[in-house]
């Protein structure tokens, strides 16, 4: 099990079983990429495997950011970085003593799938009988790929994540599509933790992953 | 979509397989196997291996190393031509190349025992399988969603579509997960991908 209530303080993640997948969702500037990798962090204290499929920073950025959100450098982080950029040969590297796949875009599914298959290849023979995963973010996929095709990415990604026993979490600024789009896109998913923001303060809700859903928290 | 669902349910035809082989030999010894259970068409090289192929065709057997157009380079044309059908490499040595990025979503090594083969061109057709399932349950759940943002949570209660569309997609849901074993093994989780992306329209 997964327990997620050190950085979310509700009783609804505190036993998350291995191979669930869970979208985070809210408008932007509200902290969904930082509650994310917040989660991998706090597994990468206690030994497990982390994976950041990352379609806006940097590999480098990435690895530096986490090192500081882990606090220490002893942890096992693979990157699979799909910006549009930067993907040369190799595209498999070692940087700061973690793994990196470049992806060449966004939209390339076969090559994320790649990265990501190489990633878990190189955690689990590293030792990490666990892991999570973080993928951030859906939105900018949805600006090179249609909905049909990220929503089926999304199921058969969370149908691999199952198979490995990992957590993954999933982003999404809810701003930024139609109704239609974020529903259709959250059934992808077992559960759902939304954040807003009101009069200064943000909250946040879990669905999907107990019988009802938590009130409206302050995160 | 749903057209060619009931297409495929009135098609009573078994499988197409396409073996692309220079050795007759070989090539005659896979259609002895292939025969019974189904339809297979011989190619003797890459040339015609393509003009053989179609939209009928569900699995392509295809032999490396051939005169004239190589098996490497009949996989980049099917690719192209984004035919809905399988590729199953057939190689006389054990890759020494990346499988995963190679572009074909299974490979067999020579000399292929009849069992091999039978469970390659299985797996692959099931693979098929799956994304027709996958197909449907997205159908469904654009379907739900449509409702969902439509009426409220009150009218969905006594909506009798929705209902029984919510019972349509669990079943979905649960043969997704089981029948075919989900999505497993690299090699499948890859595959799978693959036809996303060439089935995808980019944006």
């Amino acid at each position: 099990m997964y327990d997620l209530s050190t950085v979310l303080e509700t009783d609804a993640v505190k036993a998350i079983g291995p191979g669930t997948s869970v979208l985070i969702a809210g408008p932007a500037m509200t902290g969904k990429e930082q509650l994310a990798l917040d989660i991998l962090a706090d597994g990468s204290r206690d030994g497990e495997g982390a994976v950041i499929v990352t379609t806006n920073d940097q590999a480098e950025t990435v690895i530096d950011d986490y090192r500081s959100r882990v606090g220490t450098d002893e942890f096992a982080l693979a990157v699979v970085d799909c910006r549009n950029e930067g993907a040369g040969d190799p595209k498999t590297q070692s940087l700061d003593g973690q793994f990196v796949h470049h992806v060449s875009s966004p939209a390339d599914l076969t090559g994320i799938g790649i990265g990501i298959t190489k990633a878990l290849q190189r955690l689990h023979g590293g030792g990490a009988e666990r892991g999570r995963m973080a993928l951030i973010s859906l939105s900018t996929m949805l600006t090179y790929t249609d909905r049909e095709t990220v929503f089926k990415f999304c199921h058969v990604l969370s149908s691999r994540l199952d198979a490995a026993g990992y957590l993954g979490v999933f982003t999404i600024d809810s701003g930024a599509h139609d109704e239609q789009t974020l529903q259709v896109l959250k059934q992808a998913f077992d559960g759902l933790i939304e954040i807003r923001e009101t009069e200064g303060e943000r909250q946040v809700r879990v669905r999907g992953l107990t019988d009802t859903p938590t009130a409206w928290a302050v995160l | 979509m749903a057209n060619r669902g009931v297409e495929e349910m009135s098609e009573d035809s078994a499988p197409v397989v396409l073996i692309v082989e220079d050795e007759p030999d070989v090539a005659e010894t896979y259609n002895l196997w292939l025969a019974d259970s189904y339809e297979v068409r011989l190619a003797e090289d890459g040339d015609e291996g393509l003009e053989l192929l179609d939209d009928d065709v569900d699995v392509v057997l295809l032999d490396r190393m051939m005169p004239g157009l190589s098996g490497d380079e009949v996989l980049e044309r099917i690719r192209e031509g984004e035919y809905d059908c399988r590729v199953a490499m057939v190689t006389a040595v054990e890759p020494d190349f990346d499988i995963m990025e190679m572009g074909f979503d299974a490979y067999l090594n020579k000399p292929i025992r009849s069992d091999e083969l039978h469970e390659t061109v299985e797996s692959l057709l099931e693979r098929s399988a799956y994304d027709d399932l996958l197909q449907d349950y997205y159908s469904l759940i654009e379907k739900q969603a449509t409702l969902e943002t439509t009426k409220s949570n009150a009218e969905l209660a006594e909506n009798e579509e929705f209902v029984r569309l919510e019972e349509q997609i669990q079943r979905l849901r649960d043969e997704l997960a089981g029948t075919f074993g989900g999505v497993e093994d690299d090699e499948e989780f890859i595959a799978t991908l693959r036809d996303l992306n060439d089935g995808g329209d980019l944006t």
